[in-house]
């Protein structure tokens, strides 16, 4: 009998070791990501006109040419140089601000440019969820396919949110970050608050100089506990300053502020030297480039930057996609929503993340000219801001001027929360200033920071680009280099779900592996699995049915083992 | 009645003449008598129409402050930058002024191809703000009404009362596009504030989304609905009126009650305390005595066999 079950054991065996062989003998197929089935967008937005970026001249303002491949709008610029109270209307139709966004009177000093400066800023929110549909609005894409909940201090705009009816997308003036303003030393600035938001909110205005209070305006350090209310929904304040000192600062939310400046209430303020004839440009949308620096700025530099480094957390970002009932937001914003075990997630330049950052905020620059850098992070961690191919010279920490004699230079910039660093950007090629000329990276050193929710390539990292490196459209001219940029152009990238090196060489080396030929392990697992348990059912009936002659033999054994015991009793 | 006039009467002029600078300015706005609106560039103006904007309505004390104050510079010297101010914009279906106040897709009399007469003229005074937004648990802005019924064919004159310090918008959808721009009728304005337009509505059965589109407020309750006629499908979430497509999760919190207050006094904390520390050790005895008791039949039966068996293996020993 034994010799039977050792022959149906060995070739249970056998059936086993064969199944596994096969499968160990060829490993799964590379699948190749097809490039036309992912949603590709083009590189530059088709939507902004390439007469953007020429130097031109509106209203009697002149504007620097932007090269990038989506400058501001020129009408924008006029704006914000001239007011909106002084331009005609039909550049103030192209702007899509209301009327009163910024009004500018009243050269109090006679110098030559207003000095009475009103700015009107509304609180938007950008990528909320819609009662109506399974969607939210209206969207913002810091980068392809990547939409985080988000509020921002928006200029006052006339019209709808979206670009038309049919579209859920923001209209352009929405946007993160939260605009960089900038005023005269001297100015008298106010800066009104609209509260079209559906929560309390307000402004604190971050190393600017103004009053804790103002006679005619109440409190205005922003701060509920110790200067002023919440400001309601539905009202208006006024934060009314005469700025003494200038510099690179800083404004924001301070209600609530843990969960309020990282949703994004948080911009730069920039106060300026006092200058004749000096008409500033007061907002800068969406931050970068600044194409009518003042003139203080001029006298010194070639360019001028404003770079916002923020960070979100997207778990924060999706409260307001996961409710509606403002009741609910501020029930998991203010009491659910733990800061203290939260992850940053999401990295931007002014506003957006890599690739998007190369359509607006790159550095484009040419040799030996002198570069003035605003840097401002606005994220709840150190950043280390590094500089590919070039040392900058600090010359301002949070808008005061560093000692002359003292100033260092470094090519890693270390900026803690709600820090200002002001840079002295040389392009002379000495090796030190500059390396030459060529496409170098400016990104946030920490490795996390040139990621988009953990996935690379994203994150704040953009480019100082000099212009023989820069293509007809504003973007960096890698294609000589076999690079081709345009996967970072696809949401499916930032899905997870195309593989970075598939395409470094013909056969996708690196590629995704598909399934496993024949059998794969779930399946082998569970066929063994049955076998084995086939094999024990026949081997139970088989011992049912002998049980009779099992019986026999073990009682013959026992009285076999009984006999020698007993006659040793 | 007045106002749709004037309001004609400054179409006409802006669309025929193109350019009559320093038309006669027949109303100064009560609260803005500094205003001087020069038009320097042959711009069209409308004069005192522009938006129909009426500020006798409102309670002014906190409007004149701000106001005033925004505006303060207005008195300045204009012609001062070499460029002066003319805000007011007007073309035929679209009118603003220097404060954003708007008027888009008004229409005082061209008929809809399905009508052959205005059926009725009426007005409607609709109020914008966030403290008709108490009347709706879980909004933040809201209308004052949340329907409004006119005949078909009927010509209406909204007023529209914004009573917050902020922007507001009523804005109307899917009406005829050959005659309304996009199919939209507009009205914005920064409150405390009135503006008002005219539209004459479609000669059949529909109901059509009133809204604003500053992002959220139609989300968080600003939202509304013309019924013409019989009207035609609602439009779904208007607070109060008709259910919301997605409807957030409920639950209800553990915050804390009065009861829980009283339940604090001395001489209850004592009691309870007594009872809370006490009442799981004393249940999982009652249970423990239970099994116990439960046990003795079985406890019983088991010696039973083995007395039996015992005899034939005590003889080994």
């Amino acid at each position: 009998m034994p010799i039977r079950i050792f022959i149906i054991l060995s070739t249970f065996c056998l059936i086993a070791a064969t199944t596994a062989a096969q499968a160990v003998s060829k490993l799964p197929e590379t699948v190749k990501v097809n490039p036309s089935a992912l949603t590709g967008e083009p590189m530059c937005d088709p939507k902004i006109s390439p007469a953007w970026r020429e130097a031109q001249e509106i209203e009697g303002v002149k504007i620097d040419a932007s090269p990038v491949c989506s400058p501001d709008n020129p009408a924008w610029i006029a704006a914000a140089v001239k007011g909106t109270n002084n331009i005609s209307m039909d550049t103030l139709m192209k702007t899509g601000l209301s009327p009163d966004a910024i009004i500018k009177t009243d050269d109090l000093d006679g110098d030559g440019d207003p000095d009475r400066i009103v700015i009107k800023l509304e609180i938007m929110e950008l990528n909320g969820k819609s009662p109506d549909f399974p969607g939210i609005v209206p969207t913002f894409d810091i980068a392809p396919g990547v939409q985080p909940g988000a509020w921002v201090f928006a200029p006052k705009t006339s019209g709808m949110s979206t670009e038309n009816f049919e579209s859920v997308r923001a209209n352009p003036l929405l946007r993160l970050p939260s605009p960089v303003i900038r005023v005269e030393v001297g100015d008298i600035v106010q800066i009104v608050l609209e509260n079209t938001h559906y929560l309390p909110h307000s402004i604190h205005l971050h190393g600017v100089d103004h009053p804790f209070m103002h006679h005619e305006h109440g409190g205005q350090d922003g701060v509920p506990q110790t200067s002023e209310v919440e400001l309601m929904p539905g009202e208006r304040r006024i934060y009314q300053f005469q700025a003494r000192q200038p510099g690179t600062m800083f404004y924001h939310c301070h209600v609530q502020t843990h969960t309020h400046l990282a949703m994004g209430l948080a911009g730069m303020i920039i106060v300026e030297e006092n200058r004749p004839n000096n008409w500033l440009q007061t907002l800068n949308i969406g931050g970068g480039q600044v194409r009518h620096p003042s003139v203080a700025v001029k006298e010194q530099f070639d360019q001028e930057y404003d770079l916002h480094y923020h960070a979100m957390d997207k778990e924060l970002g999706e409260i307001i996609q996961k409710y509606n009932d403002p009741r609910l937001i501020a029930r998991d914003m203010n009491r659910r929503y733990d800061i203290t075990d939260a992850t940053e997630d999401y990295y931007t330049l002014n506003g957006l993340s890599f690739p998007y950052t190369l359509r607006e905020s790159l550095i484009v620059v040419e040799p030996d000219q002198k570069i003035k850098l605003r840097m401002l992070n606005s994220g709840g961690e150190l950043i280390a801001i590094h500089t590919h191919g070039h040392h900058a010279t600090i010359t301002h920490y949070d808008g005061v001027e560093h000692n002359p004699i003292a100033q260092i230079m470094r090519d890693v910039f270390d900026m803690a929360p709600a820090q200002r660093l002001d840079l002295k950007l040389e392009t002379v090629n000495d090796g030190k200033h500059s390396y030459g000329e060529g496409d170098w990276l400016i990104h946030d050193h920490r490795e996390k920071g040139i990621t988009t929710n953990g996935m690379a390539e994203g994150g704040s990292m953009s480019s100082i680009v000099y212009k023989s490196y820069l293509t007809e459209n504003g973007m960096p001219k890698v294609s000589h280099f076999g690079i081709d940029l345009n996967k970072y152009f696809t949401k499916e990238y930032y899905e997870r779900r195309l593989p970075e090196w598939q395409d470094l060489d013909e056969w996708a080396s690196l590629g995704s592996p598909g399934e496993k030929s024949g059998l794969d392990d779930a399946t082998q697992t569970s066929a063994i699995y049955t076998l084995a348990g086939l094999f024990i059912g026949l081997f139970i009936y088989w011992i049912f049915s002998r049980r009779g002659q099992i019986e026999q033999s073990t009682m013959s054994a026992i009285s076999r083992f009984k006999s020698p015991k007993g006659s040793k009793q | 009645m007045i106002k749709p006039i004037t309001f004609l009467i400054a179409g006409i002029f802006a669309i025929s003449t193109h350019a009559f600078a320093q038309a006669p300015q027949p109303q100064a706005k009560p609260n803005e008598p500094e205003h001087e609106h020069h038009d320097h560039s042959g711009h069209s103006m409308s004069q005192d129409s522009g938006p129909a904007v009426d500020h006798s309505t409102m309670d002014h004390s906190d409007h004149d402050h701000d106001h005033a104050m925004d505006h303060s510079a207005h008195t300045e010297k204009s012609t001062d930058h070499g460029d002066a101010h003319h805000h007011h914009h007007m073309d035929h279906d679209h009118m603003m002024d220097h404060e954003g106040t708007m008027v888009m897709g008004e229409n005082l009399d061209k008929l809809p191809s399905s009508c052959k007469s205005i059926s009725e003229h009426v007005e409607i005074t609709v109020r914008a703000g966030r403290k008709y937004a108490r009347n709706f648990p879980g909004t933040a802005f809201a209308f004052d009404q949340q329907q409004w019924t006119v005949k078909p064919c009927a010509k209406v004159t909204w007023h529209f009362v914004n009573e917050d310090n902020i922007r507001h918008q009523f804005m109307m959808h899917g009406l005829p596009k050959y005659l309304y721009k996009y199919g939209m009728f507009h009205l914005e304005v920064t409150g405390p504030k009135t503006v008002s337009g005219t539209i004459i509505v479609p000669g059949s059965d529909d109901t059509f989304l009133v809204h604003c589109d500053i992002s959220h407020h139609m989300e968080k309750g600003m939202k509304a609905q013309l019924v013409v006629g019989k009207g035609g499908t609602d439009i779904p979430s208007i607070p109060g009126l008709t259910p919301y497509n997605r409807v957030d999760t409920y639950e209800a919190e553990n915050l804390p009650k009065l009861s829980d207050k009283e339940e604090q006094s001395k001489m209850v904390r004592q009691i309870t305390q007594f009872t809370n520390n006490n009442l799981q050790t004393y249940g999982m005895m009652l249970i423990g005595i239970l099994i116990g008791l439960l046990c003795i039949p079985l406890l019983r039966k088991i010696p039973v066999p083995k007395t039996k068996e015992e005899p034939p293996a005590a003889p080994r020993y």
